[in-house]
């Protein structure tokens, strides 16, 4: 898979959640274009082409980035505001899923131009609709800006 | 910058025992000596200076003069000259001075003694009597002034001990609020991980357990969700202590009518809830909604085992409380030997096996209604029920 074909952006440092997430989404058959990286700071060499993800093309950009919040290193806030500031990746569906509900990270995340704020279920039903509803809304409702 | 109750009190002890200590300035001997016969036999330590410069000297080097008592009329420099320079010195302007001049020059001179800063004037040659009855008003005052001086320094002491215990308490406080929120916050995913890949196996290889196998897996999700009610619950308690009130005026009616529509939603039961009419509160409607479902979900809860299982909500009048809101059930009660557990976090009078439930549903009620400065208390009997009854604090 060539990263500018990945659909699904999957930033996540929990490697459960990340294979949770994974698994939901395979039953909507997206697997095949979704890329999971382990960090922010992983996330940002991915969006701008840096590092391995040098390629073809000078940035990447998915259909969607499903992003986490608290991550070591780069937060999700802190790749957030990288994406929305570049002209070039300004325009990328963000949906920001996280165990956080606090208020200040929700506000946060809205003014620095998230999509959607989507608090990860814990119950484990609620957890696979929660992230088949994204895709099926990201993927197959909306439309893209590309 | 600690101060300990013993040095206060050692403070305050020193303050009314100690002589008092008085300046006399005068060139000529023997008027100095006749001031010390005057004012000798009181409890005062008489200090004497031989000129206005030797007064100054003296007053740089002691503190704490009650009173200089000094002569108009000295060589080189005189009293209101020296007046002036002691007025000058922040430390100094406070001291009274009483100024010894002679009759015939009287009526300019004390013009310019008050000028110089003089508190008060003695005609020489002076009486004994107005003499010693004018240094004691002085040292009187002065004394006076040392106590309440030593009480403001005492009061403002202990006023800076409360704000420091104050301060401390807010840090503690909110320390905690950020330890809880952030331990149940990461509590959540290894549950997650818990309770979903447990579900993973379930779902995954269901044909290869067998019935114990399955029994356990069963046991494994139970209990995942049971912590994870358990962990929501400490969350929502932990963000109420960080919430600001936004109070308004609320139609309790209406409040109950939908917290029971709610409750009809999510909980089956058959209990028989009567409700009165309820005067309005002010108060914050969602945090009130909270207090109202939690009280009758618990009054269902714990009245579902009779029939009838009644529920009776109400409220009246206190002339001291004011409102008092109650629900009131006919369920299994509690004994109020455990009372001082009934509204603690993690407490509970019934096992999980009688009546499921994490025991944090109260602590919550008690919370908010101690942040709207309100009571909240309740009666029980075992077996008999328990009435809940709840104040929302002054407008």
């Amino acid at each position: 898979m060539k990263f500018f074909e990945v659909e699904i952006l999957l930033v996540e440092d929990n490697s459960s959640d990340a294979e949770l997430t994974s698994r939901a989404l395979k039953k909507k058959n997206l697997t095949e274009r979704v890329y999971h990286v382990k960090d922010g700071a992983e996330a940002i060499s991915f969006v701008f082409a840096e590092g391995e993800y040098a390629g073809e093309r000078e940035v990447n950009l998915p259909k969607l980035i499903l992003l986490d919040l608290k991550m070591p290193k780069v937060s999700g806030l802190e790749v957030l505001r990288k994406v929305r500031e570049d002209e070039r990746t300004k325009m990328i569906p963000v949906v920001i899923l996280t165990s956080s509900k606090e208020a200040r990270d929700i506000a946060q995340a809205y003014k620095l131009g998230a999509n959607s704020f989507i608090e990860k279920p814990l119950e484990f039903d609620k957890y696979m609709s929660a992230v088949t509803e994204i895709a099926n809304y990201w993927m197959v409702l909306n439309l893209p800006p590309w | 910058m600690k101060t300990t109750a013993v040095e206060l009190k050692k403070a305050e002890a020193d303050a009314p025992g100690k002589p008092v200590k008085l300046l006399l300035v005068d060139d000529r001997e023997e008027n100095l000596l006749s001031l010390e016969v005057v004012l000798g036999d009181k409890n005062y330590e008489l200090i004497k200076a031989h000129s206005g410069r030797d007064a100054l000297k003296i007053l740089l080097s002691e503190q704490d003069f009650a009173l200089i008592l000094m002569d108009v009329q000295m060589p080189i420099m005189d009293g209101f000259e020296t007046a002036e320079l002691i007025r000058q010195s922040e430390r100094l302007k406070h001291v009274p001075i009483i100024f010894l001049t002679a009759n015939n020059n009287a009526p300019d001179n004390i013009f310019k003694g008050y000028q110089a800063g003089a508190v008060d004037y003695i005609l020489k040659p002076f009486s004994v009597q107005i003499m010693q009855a004018k240094v004691a008003v002085f040292v009187d005052l002065y004394n006076k002034t040392r106590e309440l001086r030593i009480q403001g320094e005492h009061l403002q002491k202990i006023n800076e001990q409360m704000a420091q215990h104050a301060e401390e308490l807010i840090r503690i406080n909110q320390e905690l609020e950020s330890f809880s929120y952030s331990v149940s916050h990461d509590l959540r995913a290894p549950l997650r991980a818990i309770s979903g890949f447990a579900r993973l196996l379930k779902e995954g290889y269901d044909d290869k357990l067998d019935d114990e196998g399955k029994r356990i897996l069963g046991i494994i999700g139970n209990n995942g969700m049971k912590m994870g009610k358990l962990i929501d619950d400490l969350l929502a308690f932990s963000r109420l202590g960080r919430k600001e009130l936004e109070k308004s005026k609320v139609d309790m009616n209406e409040l109950v009518a939908n917290v029971l529509v709610d409750i009809e939603k999510t909980v089956k039961h058959n209990a028989k809830i009567e409700i009165e009419e309820l005067p309005p509160a002010t108060t914050e409607d969602t945090l009130m909604h909270q207090v109202w479902c939690n009280l009758i979900t618990n009054a269902i809860k714990y009245s579902s085992k009779k029939t009838p299982a009644q529920i009776q909500v109400g409220c009246y009048e206190d002339q001291r409380e004011g409102n008092i809101y109650f629900v009131k059930d006919n369920g299994v009660g509690f004994d109020m030997s455990y009372y001082d557990k009934l509204f603690g976090v993690f407490q509970r009078l019934h096992s999980a096996e009688e009546f499921e439930g994490t025991g944090i549903g109260l602590a919550i009620v008690h919370r908010i209604i101690s942040k709207h400065g309100g009571k909240i208390w309740a009666e029980g009997k075992p077996d008999e029920g328990a009435t809940f009854y709840f104040t929302t604090g002054k407008k």
